[in-house]
Protein backbone atom coordinates (compact mmCIF):
# COMPACT_ATOMS: atom_id res chain seq x y z
CA UNK A 1 0.00 0.00 0.00
CA UNK A 2 2.58 2.55 -0.95
CA UNK A 3 0.03 4.33 -3.19
CA UNK A 4 -2.69 4.93 -0.63
CA UNK A 5 -3.48 8.57 -1.50
CA UNK A 6 -3.55 7.74 -5.22
CA UNK A 7 -6.00 4.87 -4.69
CA UNK A 8 -8.16 7.13 -2.54
CA UNK A 9 -8.20 9.79 -5.21
CA UNK A 10 -8.98 7.25 -7.93
CA UNK A 11 -11.92 5.85 -5.93
CA UNK A 12 -13.11 9.35 -5.11
CA UNK A 13 -13.10 10.50 -8.71
CA UNK A 14 -14.78 7.31 -9.93
CA UNK A 15 -17.65 7.76 -7.45
CA UNK A 16 -17.85 11.53 -7.92
CA UNK A 17 -17.88 11.06 -11.71
CA UNK A 18 -20.75 8.60 -11.62
CA UNK A 19 -22.69 10.75 -9.18
CA UNK A 20 -22.16 13.70 -11.48
CA UNK A 21 -23.23 11.69 -14.54
CA UNK A 22 -26.11 9.67 -13.13
CA UNK A 23 -27.60 12.05 -10.55
CA UNK A 24 -26.59 15.65 -11.06
CA UNK A 25 -26.68 15.89 -14.86
CA UNK A 26 -30.12 14.25 -15.30
CA UNK A 27 -31.46 16.44 -12.51
CA UNK A 28 -30.20 19.55 -14.26
CA UNK A 29 -31.45 18.23 -17.59
CA UNK A 30 -34.98 16.99 -16.84
CA UNK A 31 -35.48 17.78 -13.16
CA UNK A 32 -37.46 20.97 -13.83
CA UNK A 33 -39.89 19.71 -16.48
CA UNK A 34 -43.28 21.39 -16.39
CA UNK A 35 -46.67 20.81 -17.95
CA UNK A 36 -46.79 21.99 -21.51
CA UNK A 37 -49.29 22.48 -24.30
CA UNK A 38 -50.21 19.60 -26.53
CA UNK A 39 -49.09 20.31 -30.10
CA UNK A 40 -51.70 22.38 -31.90
CA UNK A 41 -54.14 22.55 -29.00
CA UNK A 42 -54.43 24.75 -25.91
CA UNK A 43 -54.63 21.70 -23.62
CA UNK A 44 -52.10 21.22 -20.85
CA UNK A 45 -50.25 17.92 -20.65
CA UNK A 46 -49.73 15.86 -18.58
CA UNK A 47 -52.57 16.17 -16.11
CA UNK A 48 -52.02 15.05 -12.53
CA UNK A 49 -53.61 11.70 -11.84
CA UNK A 50 -56.83 11.77 -9.83
CA UNK A 51 -56.48 10.89 -6.14
CA UNK A 52 -57.84 7.37 -6.48
CA UNK A 53 -55.40 6.67 -9.30
CA UNK A 54 -52.58 7.99 -7.15
CA UNK A 55 -53.55 5.50 -4.46
CA UNK A 56 -53.62 2.92 -7.22
CA UNK A 57 -49.97 3.63 -7.96
CA UNK A 58 -49.19 2.56 -4.39
CA UNK A 59 -51.09 -0.69 -4.95
CA UNK A 60 -49.20 -1.10 -8.23
CA UNK A 61 -45.93 -0.75 -6.29
CA UNK A 62 -46.98 -2.96 -3.42
CA UNK A 63 -47.90 -5.84 -5.70
CA UNK A 64 -44.78 -5.61 -7.82
CA UNK A 65 -46.60 -4.98 -11.06
CA UNK A 66 -43.53 -3.18 -12.37
CA UNK A 67 -41.53 -6.42 -12.04
CA UNK A 68 -43.33 -7.83 -15.07
CA UNK A 69 -44.77 -4.78 -16.83
CA UNK A 70 -42.81 -1.88 -18.24
CA UNK A 71 -44.24 1.57 -18.86
CA UNK A 72 -41.98 2.82 -21.59
CA UNK A 73 -42.71 2.79 -25.28
CA UNK A 74 -39.70 2.79 -27.55
CA UNK A 75 -39.52 4.33 -30.97
CA UNK A 76 -36.89 3.47 -33.53
CA UNK A 77 -37.57 6.18 -36.09
CA UNK A 78 -40.00 8.80 -37.30
CA UNK A 79 -41.20 8.99 -40.87
CA UNK A 80 -43.41 11.34 -42.85
CA UNK A 81 -46.45 10.22 -44.83
CA UNK A 82 -48.29 12.32 -47.39
CA UNK A 83 -52.05 12.42 -47.00
CA UNK A 84 -54.12 13.54 -49.96
CA UNK A 85 -57.47 14.89 -48.81
CA UNK A 86 -58.94 16.73 -51.81
CA UNK A 87 -58.28 16.56 -55.53
CA UNK A 88 -59.04 20.20 -56.32
CA UNK A 89 -60.59 21.42 -59.55
CA UNK A 90 -57.88 20.62 -62.08
CA UNK A 91 -57.74 16.83 -62.55
CA UNK A 92 -55.12 16.77 -65.35
CA UNK A 93 -52.69 18.88 -63.31
CA UNK A 94 -53.26 16.73 -60.22
CA UNK A 95 -52.73 13.55 -62.25
CA UNK A 96 -49.42 14.79 -63.60
CA UNK A 97 -48.43 15.87 -60.09
CA UNK A 98 -49.30 12.37 -58.84
CA UNK A 99 -47.04 10.79 -61.46
CA UNK A 100 -44.30 13.21 -60.48
CA UNK A 101 -44.40 12.46 -56.73
CA UNK A 102 -45.06 8.73 -57.16
CA UNK A 103 -43.17 7.48 -60.20
CA UNK A 104 -44.36 4.10 -61.40
CA UNK A 105 -48.00 4.81 -60.58
CA UNK A 106 -50.22 3.53 -63.38
CA UNK A 107 -52.97 5.77 -64.75
CA UNK A 108 -55.91 3.60 -63.61
CA UNK A 109 -54.37 3.41 -60.14
CA UNK A 110 -53.97 7.18 -60.06
CA UNK A 111 -57.61 7.72 -61.06
CA UNK A 112 -58.69 5.14 -58.49
CA UNK A 113 -56.63 6.99 -55.89
CA UNK A 114 -58.28 10.31 -56.75
CA UNK A 115 -61.75 8.81 -56.58
CA UNK A 116 -61.31 7.41 -53.07
CA UNK A 117 -60.06 10.31 -51.00
CA UNK A 118 -58.72 10.85 -48.38
CA UNK A 119 -55.75 8.67 -49.23
CA UNK A 120 -52.41 7.90 -47.63
CA UNK A 121 -50.52 8.60 -50.83
CA UNK A 122 -46.87 8.17 -49.84
CA UNK A 123 -45.41 6.44 -46.82
CA UNK A 124 -42.09 6.39 -45.02
CA UNK A 125 -40.55 9.56 -46.45
CA UNK A 126 -37.92 11.87 -45.04
CA UNK A 127 -39.31 15.27 -43.98
CA UNK A 128 -37.78 17.17 -46.88
CA UNK A 129 -39.05 14.61 -49.42
CA UNK A 130 -42.54 14.83 -47.97
CA UNK A 131 -42.47 18.63 -48.05
CA UNK A 132 -41.45 18.58 -51.70
CA UNK A 133 -44.23 16.13 -52.62
CA UNK A 134 -46.84 18.17 -50.74
CA UNK A 135 -45.68 21.32 -52.49
CA UNK A 136 -45.97 19.69 -55.93
CA UNK A 137 -49.49 18.44 -55.13
CA UNK A 138 -50.68 21.72 -53.62
CA UNK A 139 -49.38 23.73 -56.57
CA UNK A 140 -51.54 21.51 -58.79
CA UNK A 141 -54.57 22.51 -56.70
CA UNK A 142 -54.90 19.33 -54.67
CA UNK A 143 -54.93 19.40 -50.88
CA UNK A 144 -52.14 17.35 -49.35
CA UNK A 145 -50.61 17.42 -45.87
CA UNK A 146 -47.62 15.83 -44.18
CA UNK A 147 -48.40 13.35 -41.42
CA UNK A 148 -45.71 12.65 -38.80
CA UNK A 149 -45.67 8.93 -38.04
CA UNK A 150 -43.56 7.40 -35.26
CA UNK A 151 -42.50 3.83 -36.01
CA UNK A 152 -40.93 1.05 -34.00
CA UNK A 153 -41.66 -2.44 -32.72
CA UNK A 154 -43.53 -1.25 -29.64
CA UNK A 155 -45.68 1.06 -31.74
CA UNK A 156 -46.38 -1.77 -34.21
CA UNK A 157 -47.59 -3.88 -31.25
CA UNK A 158 -50.08 -1.15 -30.44
CA UNK A 159 -48.42 -0.32 -27.12
CA UNK A 160 -48.39 3.37 -27.91
CA UNK A 161 -48.50 5.97 -30.62
CA UNK A 162 -45.22 7.63 -29.82
CA UNK A 163 -42.23 7.06 -27.58
CA UNK A 164 -42.46 7.75 -23.86
CA UNK A 165 -40.72 10.92 -22.76
CA UNK A 166 -39.74 12.21 -19.33
CA UNK A 167 -42.64 14.67 -19.30
CA UNK A 168 -45.16 11.81 -19.27
CA UNK A 169 -44.04 10.94 -15.74
CA UNK A 170 -43.68 14.29 -13.97
CA UNK A 171 -46.63 13.65 -11.65
CA UNK A 172 -45.55 10.12 -10.70
CA UNK A 173 -43.45 9.31 -7.69
CA UNK A 174 -41.84 6.88 -7.94
CA UNK A 175 -41.82 6.41 -11.68
CA UNK A 176 -42.83 2.80 -12.36
CA UNK A 177 -40.80 2.44 -15.54
CA UNK A 178 -40.15 -1.27 -15.11
CA UNK A 179 -37.40 -3.15 -16.86
CA UNK A 180 -38.90 -6.52 -17.78
CA UNK A 181 -41.67 -7.38 -20.15
CA UNK A 182 -43.08 -10.64 -18.94
CA UNK A 183 -46.44 -9.00 -19.57
CA UNK A 184 -47.21 -6.28 -22.11
CA UNK A 185 -46.18 -2.66 -21.70
CA UNK A 186 -48.75 -0.65 -19.76
CA UNK A 187 -47.82 2.92 -20.74
CA UNK A 188 -51.04 3.19 -22.76
CA UNK A 189 -53.19 0.45 -21.26
CA UNK A 190 -56.27 2.65 -20.92
CA UNK A 191 -56.11 3.43 -24.64
CA UNK A 192 -56.22 -0.28 -25.46
CA UNK A 193 -58.61 -1.38 -22.76
CA UNK A 194 -60.76 1.39 -21.28
CA UNK A 195 -63.24 -0.97 -19.61
CA UNK A 196 -62.95 -1.03 -15.80
CA UNK A 197 -64.94 -4.27 -15.59
CA UNK A 198 -62.44 -5.98 -17.88
CA UNK A 199 -59.55 -4.91 -15.65
CA UNK A 200 -61.27 -6.17 -12.51
CA UNK A 201 -62.06 -9.57 -14.04
CA UNK A 202 -58.51 -9.71 -15.41
CA UNK A 203 -57.05 -9.06 -11.96
CA UNK A 204 -59.35 -11.64 -10.40
CA UNK A 205 -58.72 -14.33 -13.01
CA UNK A 206 -56.36 -13.26 -15.82
CA UNK A 207 -57.06 -16.31 -17.94
CA UNK A 208 -60.73 -15.47 -18.13
CA UNK A 209 -59.85 -12.48 -20.26
CA UNK A 210 -56.54 -13.38 -21.90
CA UNK A 211 -56.14 -16.97 -22.96
CA UNK A 212 -52.83 -18.44 -21.80
CA UNK A 213 -51.93 -15.40 -19.71
CA UNK A 214 -48.87 -15.87 -17.49
CA UNK A 215 -50.16 -13.40 -14.93
CA UNK A 216 -50.96 -14.75 -11.47
CA UNK A 217 -54.47 -14.05 -10.19
CA UNK A 218 -54.67 -11.28 -7.61
CA UNK A 219 -57.61 -12.70 -5.68
CA UNK A 220 -56.54 -11.12 -2.40
CA UNK A 221 -57.63 -7.81 -3.89
CA UNK A 222 -61.17 -9.19 -3.84
CA UNK A 223 -63.46 -10.33 -1.11
CA UNK A 224 -65.91 -13.22 -1.17
CA UNK A 225 -68.86 -12.58 1.08
CA UNK A 226 -72.28 -13.90 1.75
CA UNK A 227 -75.08 -12.08 0.00
CA UNK A 228 -77.15 -10.44 2.70
CA UNK A 229 -80.47 -8.87 1.84
CA UNK A 230 -79.60 -7.97 -1.75
CA UNK A 231 -76.44 -8.36 -3.87
CA UNK A 232 -73.88 -5.55 -3.87
CA UNK A 233 -73.93 -3.30 -6.93
CA UNK A 234 -70.13 -3.72 -7.05
CA UNK A 235 -70.27 -7.52 -7.25
CA UNK A 236 -68.25 -9.06 -10.08
CA UNK A 237 -70.09 -10.63 -12.97
CA UNK A 238 -68.23 -13.88 -13.61
CA UNK A 239 -68.95 -17.00 -15.66
CA UNK A 240 -70.56 -19.74 -13.57
CA UNK A 241 -67.52 -22.04 -13.31
CA UNK A 242 -65.26 -19.17 -12.11
CA UNK A 243 -67.81 -17.51 -9.91
CA UNK A 244 -68.50 -17.88 -6.19
CA UNK A 245 -70.73 -20.62 -4.75
CA UNK A 246 -74.46 -19.84 -4.70
CA UNK A 247 -75.41 -17.32 -2.06
CA UNK A 248 -72.00 -15.64 -2.19
CA UNK A 249 -70.63 -12.75 -4.19
CA UNK A 250 -67.17 -11.47 -5.08
CA UNK A 251 -66.59 -7.78 -4.49
CA UNK A 252 -63.41 -5.83 -5.31
CA UNK A 253 -61.67 -4.37 -2.28
CA UNK A 254 -60.79 -0.63 -2.34
CA UNK A 255 -57.24 -1.59 -3.39
CA UNK A 256 -58.51 -3.25 -6.54
CA UNK A 257 -60.68 -0.28 -7.40
CA UNK A 258 -57.76 2.11 -6.85
CA UNK A 259 -55.46 -0.07 -8.95
CA UNK A 260 -57.97 -0.13 -11.80
CA UNK A 261 -58.36 3.66 -11.53
CA UNK A 262 -54.58 3.92 -11.87
CA UNK A 263 -54.53 1.59 -14.89
CA UNK A 264 -57.28 3.63 -16.50
CA UNK A 265 -55.21 6.77 -16.00
CA UNK A 266 -52.25 5.31 -17.92
CA UNK A 267 -52.28 6.92 -21.30
CA UNK A 268 -49.41 8.81 -22.87
CA UNK A 269 -50.16 9.49 -26.50
CA UNK A 270 -50.54 13.27 -26.64
CA UNK A 271 -48.41 14.84 -29.37
CA UNK A 272 -45.66 16.93 -27.79
CA UNK A 273 -42.86 19.04 -29.19
CA UNK A 274 -40.32 16.43 -28.10
CA UNK A 275 -42.45 13.55 -29.43
CA UNK A 276 -44.40 14.87 -32.40
CA UNK A 277 -47.01 12.91 -34.26
CA UNK A 278 -50.08 13.57 -36.37
CA UNK A 279 -53.42 11.95 -35.81
CA UNK A 280 -54.41 11.25 -39.37
CA UNK A 281 -58.02 12.25 -39.94
CA UNK A 282 -59.98 9.48 -41.60
CA UNK A 283 -56.94 7.25 -41.99
CA UNK A 284 -57.87 5.11 -39.00
CA UNK A 285 -54.85 6.04 -36.92
CA UNK A 286 -56.39 4.96 -33.64
CA UNK A 287 -57.99 1.76 -34.86
CA UNK A 288 -55.23 0.72 -37.21
CA UNK A 289 -52.17 0.93 -35.02
CA UNK A 290 -54.00 -0.59 -32.12
CA UNK A 291 -55.08 -3.71 -33.95
CA UNK A 292 -52.48 -6.32 -32.93
CA UNK A 293 -52.78 -5.70 -29.23
CA UNK A 294 -56.53 -5.44 -29.41
CA UNK A 295 -56.71 -8.82 -31.10
CA UNK A 296 -54.45 -10.27 -28.45
CA UNK A 297 -56.57 -8.87 -25.67
CA UNK A 298 -59.94 -9.88 -27.04
CA UNK A 299 -61.80 -11.72 -24.31
CA UNK A 300 -62.17 -15.31 -25.47
CA UNK A 301 -64.32 -16.99 -22.87
CA UNK A 302 -65.36 -13.88 -21.04
CA UNK A 303 -68.83 -13.12 -19.82
CA UNK A 304 -70.68 -10.54 -21.85
CA UNK A 305 -68.72 -7.48 -20.85
CA UNK A 306 -71.21 -5.03 -22.25
CA UNK A 307 -73.95 -6.34 -19.99
CA UNK A 308 -71.74 -6.04 -16.95
CA UNK A 309 -70.24 -2.60 -17.47
CA UNK A 310 -72.26 -0.54 -15.01
CA UNK A 311 -71.72 -2.86 -12.07
CA UNK A 312 -67.95 -2.83 -11.80
CA UNK A 313 -67.15 0.67 -12.90
CA UNK A 314 -65.31 2.70 -10.25
CA UNK A 315 -65.56 6.46 -10.49
CA UNK A 316 -63.52 7.42 -13.52
CA UNK B 1 15.29 -19.07 10.70
CA UNK B 2 15.31 -17.95 7.05
CA UNK B 3 14.98 -14.25 6.39
CA UNK B 4 11.41 -13.18 5.64
CA UNK B 5 10.63 -12.08 2.05
CA UNK B 6 10.25 -8.32 1.66
CA UNK B 7 6.75 -6.80 1.30
CA UNK B 8 5.79 -6.66 -2.39
CA UNK B 9 5.52 -3.12 -3.70
CA UNK B 10 4.30 -1.57 -6.95
CA UNK B 11 7.05 -0.33 -9.17
CA UNK B 12 7.02 2.09 -12.07
CA UNK B 13 6.34 0.74 -15.53
CA UNK B 14 5.69 3.07 -18.47
CA UNK B 15 2.19 2.86 -20.05
CA UNK B 16 2.57 1.23 -23.48
CA UNK B 17 2.33 3.64 -26.39
CA UNK B 18 -0.32 1.52 -28.21
CA UNK B 19 -2.61 1.80 -25.19
CA UNK B 20 -2.30 5.58 -25.20
CA UNK B 21 -3.05 5.68 -28.92
CA UNK B 22 -6.04 3.37 -28.47
CA UNK B 23 -7.42 5.55 -25.69
CA UNK B 24 -7.12 8.67 -27.81
CA UNK B 25 -8.82 6.96 -30.76
CA UNK B 26 -11.68 5.89 -28.48
CA UNK B 27 -11.92 9.38 -27.04
CA UNK B 28 -12.09 10.86 -30.52
CA UNK B 29 -14.76 8.40 -31.66
CA UNK B 30 -16.74 9.21 -28.52
CA UNK B 31 -16.54 12.92 -29.25
CA UNK B 32 -17.71 12.43 -32.83
CA UNK B 33 -20.65 10.29 -31.62
CA UNK B 34 -21.52 12.86 -28.97
CA UNK B 35 -21.42 15.66 -31.51
CA UNK B 36 -23.76 13.82 -33.84
CA UNK B 37 -26.29 12.21 -31.56
CA UNK B 38 -26.26 13.93 -28.17
CA UNK B 39 -28.57 16.83 -29.00
CA UNK B 40 -26.16 18.70 -26.68
CA UNK B 41 -28.01 17.53 -23.57
CA UNK B 42 -31.20 19.27 -24.65
CA UNK B 43 -33.98 17.88 -22.46
CA UNK B 44 -36.39 17.83 -25.40
CA UNK B 45 -34.25 15.83 -27.80
CA UNK B 46 -34.80 12.10 -27.44
CA UNK B 47 -33.87 9.14 -29.55
CA UNK B 48 -34.52 8.73 -32.53
CA UNK B 49 -33.95 12.46 -33.03
CA UNK B 50 -30.29 13.35 -33.28
CA UNK B 51 -30.52 17.08 -32.65
CA UNK B 52 -32.92 19.95 -32.12
CA UNK B 53 -32.93 20.77 -35.84
CA UNK B 54 -33.70 17.13 -36.64
CA UNK B 55 -36.61 17.24 -34.18
CA UNK B 56 -37.86 20.50 -35.67
CA UNK B 57 -37.99 18.92 -39.12
CA UNK B 58 -40.55 16.45 -37.79
CA UNK B 59 -42.93 19.00 -36.25
CA UNK B 60 -46.43 18.94 -37.74
CA UNK B 61 -46.78 21.35 -40.64
CA UNK B 62 -49.09 24.32 -40.36
CA UNK B 63 -50.20 23.96 -43.99
CA UNK B 64 -53.74 22.87 -43.27
CA UNK B 65 -54.46 25.66 -40.77
CA UNK B 66 -55.17 24.97 -37.09
CA UNK B 67 -56.05 21.37 -36.28
CA UNK B 68 -59.75 20.44 -35.92
CA UNK B 69 -59.28 19.68 -32.22
CA UNK B 70 -57.75 23.10 -31.70
CA UNK B 71 -60.57 24.88 -33.53
CA UNK B 72 -63.10 23.01 -31.51
CA UNK B 73 -61.36 23.95 -28.28
CA UNK B 74 -61.30 27.62 -29.34
CA UNK B 75 -65.01 27.39 -30.14
CA UNK B 76 -65.90 25.76 -26.87
CA UNK B 77 -63.82 28.18 -24.80
CA UNK B 78 -64.99 31.36 -26.53
CA UNK B 79 -68.32 30.84 -28.28
CA UNK B 80 -69.82 27.62 -27.02
CA UNK B 81 -70.16 28.79 -23.42
CA UNK B 82 -73.15 30.96 -24.41
CA UNK B 83 -74.08 29.77 -27.88
CA UNK B 84 -73.87 26.14 -26.70
CA UNK B 85 -71.55 23.48 -28.05
CA UNK B 86 -74.14 22.23 -30.50
CA UNK B 87 -74.66 25.72 -31.97
CA UNK B 88 -78.30 25.85 -30.90
CA UNK B 89 -77.86 28.83 -28.61
CA UNK B 90 -79.27 29.14 -25.10
CA UNK B 91 -82.60 30.77 -24.31
CA UNK B 92 -82.15 34.17 -22.71
CA UNK B 93 -78.39 33.96 -23.18
CA UNK B 94 -77.44 33.79 -26.84
CA UNK B 95 -79.17 33.18 -30.17
CA UNK B 96 -78.55 30.00 -32.20
CA UNK B 97 -75.97 29.58 -34.97
CA UNK B 98 -77.79 26.79 -36.76
CA UNK B 99 -79.60 28.29 -39.74
CA UNK B 100 -79.01 31.87 -38.54
CA UNK B 101 -79.03 34.45 -41.33
CA UNK B 102 -76.20 36.32 -39.53
CA UNK B 103 -74.00 33.22 -39.73
CA UNK B 104 -74.86 32.08 -43.22
CA UNK B 105 -74.95 35.58 -44.70
CA UNK B 106 -72.20 38.05 -45.54
CA UNK B 107 -68.75 37.10 -44.17
CA UNK B 108 -67.90 40.81 -43.76
CA UNK B 109 -70.85 41.21 -41.45
CA UNK B 110 -70.15 38.04 -39.49
CA UNK B 111 -66.47 38.82 -38.89
CA UNK B 112 -67.40 42.18 -37.33
CA UNK B 113 -69.58 40.65 -34.61
CA UNK B 114 -66.89 38.81 -32.58
CA UNK B 115 -64.35 41.60 -33.20
CA UNK B 116 -66.38 44.33 -31.46
CA UNK B 117 -69.43 42.61 -30.00
CA UNK B 118 -73.10 43.27 -30.66
CA UNK B 119 -75.71 44.83 -28.41
CA UNK B 120 -79.30 45.90 -28.65
CA UNK B 121 -82.28 44.36 -30.42
CA UNK B 122 -81.52 41.91 -33.22
CA UNK B 123 -83.75 39.58 -35.24
CA UNK B 124 -82.45 36.01 -35.59
CA UNK B 125 -84.55 33.51 -37.54
CA UNK B 126 -87.68 35.58 -36.87
CA UNK B 127 -87.13 35.84 -33.11
CA UNK B 128 -86.13 39.09 -31.48
CA UNK B 129 -83.19 39.03 -29.04
CA UNK B 130 -82.14 42.01 -26.98
CA UNK B 131 -78.85 41.19 -25.30
CA UNK B 132 -75.27 42.31 -25.28
CA UNK B 133 -72.35 40.29 -26.59
CA UNK B 134 -68.83 41.40 -25.65
CA UNK B 135 -65.97 41.45 -28.17
CA UNK B 136 -65.09 37.79 -27.76
CA UNK B 137 -62.89 37.49 -30.83
CA UNK B 138 -60.72 40.58 -30.48
CA UNK B 139 -58.07 38.68 -28.54
CA UNK B 140 -57.94 35.74 -30.97
CA UNK B 141 -55.39 35.59 -33.76
CA UNK B 142 -56.55 36.03 -37.36
CA UNK B 143 -55.95 32.34 -38.00
CA UNK B 144 -57.96 31.20 -34.98
CA UNK B 145 -60.81 33.59 -35.57
CA UNK B 146 -61.07 32.66 -39.24
CA UNK B 147 -60.98 28.97 -38.38
CA UNK B 148 -63.61 29.24 -35.67
CA UNK B 149 -65.92 31.33 -37.88
CA UNK B 150 -65.50 28.76 -40.64
CA UNK B 151 -66.29 26.06 -38.10
CA UNK B 152 -69.53 27.85 -37.19
CA UNK B 153 -70.45 28.37 -40.86
CA UNK B 154 -69.89 24.73 -41.78
CA UNK B 155 -71.00 22.74 -38.70
CA UNK B 156 -74.31 21.32 -37.48
CA UNK B 157 -75.81 21.38 -40.98
CA UNK B 158 -74.71 24.94 -41.79
CA UNK B 159 -73.34 25.22 -45.30
CA UNK B 160 -71.68 28.55 -46.04
CA UNK B 161 -68.37 29.60 -47.53
CA UNK B 162 -65.17 29.41 -45.47
CA UNK B 163 -63.62 32.57 -44.01
CA UNK B 164 -59.91 33.11 -44.57
CA UNK B 165 -57.43 34.75 -42.19
CA UNK B 166 -56.88 37.44 -44.88
CA UNK B 167 -60.54 38.43 -44.71
CA UNK B 168 -60.32 38.74 -40.93
CA UNK B 169 -57.18 40.78 -41.23
CA UNK B 170 -58.80 43.12 -43.74
CA UNK B 171 -61.85 43.68 -41.52
CA UNK B 172 -59.64 44.30 -38.50
CA UNK B 173 -57.75 46.94 -40.49
CA UNK B 174 -61.03 48.59 -41.61
CA UNK B 175 -62.61 48.94 -38.19
CA UNK B 176 -59.38 49.89 -36.42
CA UNK B 177 -59.46 50.21 -32.64
CA UNK B 178 -63.23 50.18 -32.16
CA UNK B 179 -64.38 49.56 -28.61
CA UNK B 180 -68.12 50.14 -29.02
CA UNK B 181 -70.27 47.10 -29.80
CA UNK B 182 -72.21 47.12 -33.05
CA UNK B 183 -75.94 47.49 -33.36
CA UNK B 184 -77.95 45.40 -35.77
CA UNK B 185 -78.63 48.45 -37.98
CA UNK B 186 -74.93 49.29 -38.28
CA UNK B 187 -74.18 45.72 -39.32
CA UNK B 188 -76.99 45.65 -41.86
CA UNK B 189 -75.33 48.61 -43.56
CA UNK B 190 -72.25 46.44 -44.18
CA UNK B 191 -72.45 44.64 -47.53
Amino acid sequence: MNYGPLLFLAAFFALAGSWFGFVLTPQAQIGQLQQTNILGAPTLYPQARPGLARQGLEVYRANGCADCHSQQVRQSATVCDVLLSAAGTNPPAVLSALFKVKPGLSEPDARQCLSSLPQRLLEGLKPEEADTAVKVLNVAGAKAVVAIVPVGPDIARGWGKRRSVARDFIFDYPVALGSQRIGPDLANISMRQPDAGWHLRHLYAPRLEVKGSAMPPYRFLFEMRKIERCPSPDAMVLPRDAGPPPGYEIVPKPEAIALVAYLLSLRADAPLFEAPLTFAPGAGAAGGTNAPAAAELTPTNAPAASDATPTNAPAK
Amino acid sequence: MPPEAAEPSAGNLPVPVWLMVLLFVLLYAGMVFFDRFSGWFNAEVYMPYASLSDLQAFQPRGGGGPSPEHVRAVYENNCGLCHSNDGKGKPGQAPPYVGSEWVLGSPERMIRIPLSGLSGPVQVEGTEWNLSMPSMGAALSDDDLAAVLTYIRTSWGNKASAISPEQVKAVRAQIGARSQPWTAEQLKAVP
